[in-house]
């Protein structure tokens, strides 16, 4: 390896790689924060909560399941 | 990019002949050949290739859940085929496995892209060597034959007789060639809604995708694939026509380009129903996927293990520009099934850069290194190539008759592919029959036929993605923590063949990356044991067919040889400013370093 020159670093790698206070992406415990998922055997519901503010039975929706799509 | 120069030799006039660098492929390839223009064939062939940017070098001490955005980078064109693979390493390593509906969205978006790749490299650029215009200065005697020819399914692709199909192909005039540079734009937006952005997806993590999985994703996606799906009904009878005429016109051109059987495939397309990630069962899903990983040596499927193929991979040295690693550090002696691993694997590889200078007749010519892969039942290390990627992968499929969908099944001796009603054809029935010889036009025809068939998988795959989707499943991401100490080994095939990914952590860093695209394998040059790599075997002894003599040669026999495996040396990006100027370097880095304009994050 000392055979070939490469140039001089310009961030050492022990330089912090995040912020306090920001949960890393992968952390464990990140989806029980997250609200409107609700995790059920292989895989995850949504609930209206995901996508809206309001309280959508009082708006009698069509189809139960419209209220838990993602808003485009 | 041709030189030449006349020596005698053995008493056989050799005339020297090199395109370096190669076009219309990715990378700096170069090609150097000894050619007999008495006997119209190529005696002897080097394949060189002058670019080294040492990512198994740079990628020690990062942190492995970079790695995938960091190997995209490796290539411009399948960039998300590392990424995926990567992620796959990381999983095993991690101990996850991503929820089903995820895995999914992993392969749609690679069936998407082998859709894009094979048919902008088929019919942009391999297809420029078969195109009108192109036969017309090497074989126009040909070209006439061609114009009285009638195609056989000019009912399917519109074109009467074969210089028709020709003249479709010349570049920027041709229709079917415009045609195809629009399908590639809507494969790659059918990449995009599934991973985020094609080449380097942003959507793809380990642990999952971050890919909202709403209703519409997947109808955009699928309104797509029903359009593409039609250009690939016209696409594979054209390809049968153009290349069953080379056959019948130019009898003995089955030897352009042909090598002993020699195919590996690594597998794609897991199965989230029997895939866990753990390599204590990597034998078991690995044979559950919907390609199926394999390796062919003369015509005999030898192997579907994922564990026996990993245990023989060898990295040889011979003719490369690297020193040995003897003696260094041994980062893995068994694997997790207690199968001791050689140093030569690529666990324990350290790369060692050597630059020197070239020299073609005696000494290191190449910086790609000899993989190969040791059979322990005759102690032969094998230089396997892949075809090109779609051979490898349909011919290990067929004879492996283990996938079974309702568009797609294997039969023990071909793959049918069975596509539905579209907008201009209705229902048709495809085969593709496992061919005699590993050569130049199958290595073509089988590409055309990978297209189909990664079609009807995306059909397939869909109706799966769809079931989780009506059932009301949201998850598309599994968390996880780094392990401090970890390794873990990715296989999937890029669109070229073969793509490993080797991965040892310690101290929740990375200590050893090695990833094997499937170039390597194809471009390797002359190993310790004097065995040619799979693209000079293949140009060695081709016999010439081009009407042109030394002269005029453009050696278009030898190019659709190399193009026909699909060359992908690893591109660099340069900023070069006569005599090296240093324009500008920017410094991005990725893990939110809190600082710069936009928060430091891409």
């Amino acid at each position: 390896m000392s055979n070939i020159r490469v140039g001089r670093p310009q961030v050492s790698p022990t330089a912090p790689s995040h912020v306090r206070g920001v949960r890393q992406g992968n952390a464990p415990g990140s989806m029980k924060k997250d609200p409107g998922i609700i995790p059920k055997k292989g895989g995850a519901r949504a609930t209206p909560k995901r996508s809206t503010g309001i309280n959508p039975t009082h708006r009698k929706p069509i189809l139960p399941s419209m209220p838990t799509l993602t808003p485009p | 990019m041709t030189e030449m120069s006349e020596s005698v030799e053995r008493g056989r006039r050799l005339v020297s002949m090199s395109w370096d660098p190669v076009t219309r492929i990715i990378g700096n390839l170069g090609i150097h050949t000894k050619i007999d223009f008495d006997n119209r064939e190529v005696v002897e062939c080097k394949s060189t290739s002058s670019l080294f940017r040492g990512y198994s070098v740079f990628m020690r001490g990062k942190d492995p859940r970079d790695s995938h955005f960091i190997t995209s980078r490796i290539c411009g064109i399948c960039g998300d085929n590392h990424s995926t693979c990567s992620v796959y390493a990381q999983q095993m390593a991690y101990g996850i496995k991503p929820p089903p509906l995820a895995e999914w969205i992993y392969n749609l978006g690679e069936a998407a892209e082998y859709m894009f790749d094979h048919s902008i490299f088929q019919d942009n650029l391999v297809f420029v060597d078969f195109c009108e215009q192109m036969v017309k200065e090497t074989n126009p005697r040909l070209l006439a034959k061609a114009e009285r020819t009638p195609a056989p399914n000019a009912n399917i692709h519109g074109h009467a007789t074969v210089a028709d199909i020709m003249r479709s192909f010349n570049p920027f005039t041709g229709q079917m060639y415009k045609e195809a540079l629009q399908m590639s734009r809507l494969t790659r937006e059918m990449f995009c809604l599934m991973e985020g952005r094609h080449v380097h997806p942003s959507t793809l993590y380990p642990g999952g995708t971050g890919t909202v999985a709403s209703p519409q994703v997947f109808t955009d996606y699928l309104s797509r694939l029903v359009k593409f799906i039609d250009f690939a009904k016209k696409l594979v009878p054209l390809n049968d026509d153009l290349f069953d005429f080379f056959y019948d016109a130019l009898p003995g051109y089955e030897k352009v380009g042909n090598r002993r059987i020699l195919l590996g495939c690594w597998g794609s397309f897991q199965d989230p129903d029997a895939c866990d990630y753990r390599y204590e069962h990597m034998d078991d899903w690995g044979r559950e996927m919907f390609v199926t990983p394999g390796i062919v040596v003369d015509g005999e499927l030898i192997t579907t293990s994922l564990v026996d193929i990993n245990l023989g991979i060898r990295i040889l040295l011979g003719n490369s520009y690297y020193e040995d690693w003897q003696g260094e550090e041994m980062f893995v002696t068994k694997d997790p099934l207690g199968n001791p691993v050689d140093p030569k694997h690529p666990w324990n590889q350290t790369t060692i850069p050597r630059p020197q200078k070239r020299d073609l007749e005696k000494g290191p010519y190449s910086w790609v290194m000899s993989p190969r892969w040791y059979w322990q039942k005759t102690g032969e290390h094998l230089p396997l190539d892949t075809g090109g990627g779609p051979l490898a992968r349909l011919w290990a499929t067929a004879l492996a008759n283990r996938v079974d969908t309702p568009f797609v099944s294997a039969t023990g001796k071909s793959v049918k592919i069975h596509l539905p009603k579209t907008a201009s054809f209705g229902e048709m029935d495809l085969e593709w029959k496992v061919p005699r010889w590993a050569n130049t036009l199958e290595r073509d025809r089988a590409r055309a036929y990978f297209i189909a068939y990664s079609a009807a998988m995306a059909l397939y795959f869909i109706d799966r993605a769809m079931d989780h989707i009506h059932q009301g499943d949201v998850k598309v991401f599994e968390e996880f923590e780094v392990p401090d100490e970890g390794i873990g080994c990715g296989f999937h095939e890029a669109v070229r063949g073969v793509l490993s990914h080797h991965l040892v952590i310690r101290d929740k860093k990375i200590a050893n990356y090695h990833p094997y695209p499937p170039t390597p394998w194809n471009a390797s040059p002359r190993d310790i044991y004097g065995q040619p790599g799979p693209y000079e075997d293949a140009v060695q002894g081709l016999p010439i067919f081009e009407e042109n003599g030394p002269d005029n040669f453009k050696g278009i026999d030898i190019m659709r040889t190399v193009r026909s495996f699909d060359p992908c040396l690893p591109c660099g990006v340069h900023m070069f400013l006569g005599n090296g100027r240093v324009l500008e370097r920017h410094h991005s880095p990725m893990l939110g370093l809190g600082g710069g304009k936009d928060g430091g994050s891409r």
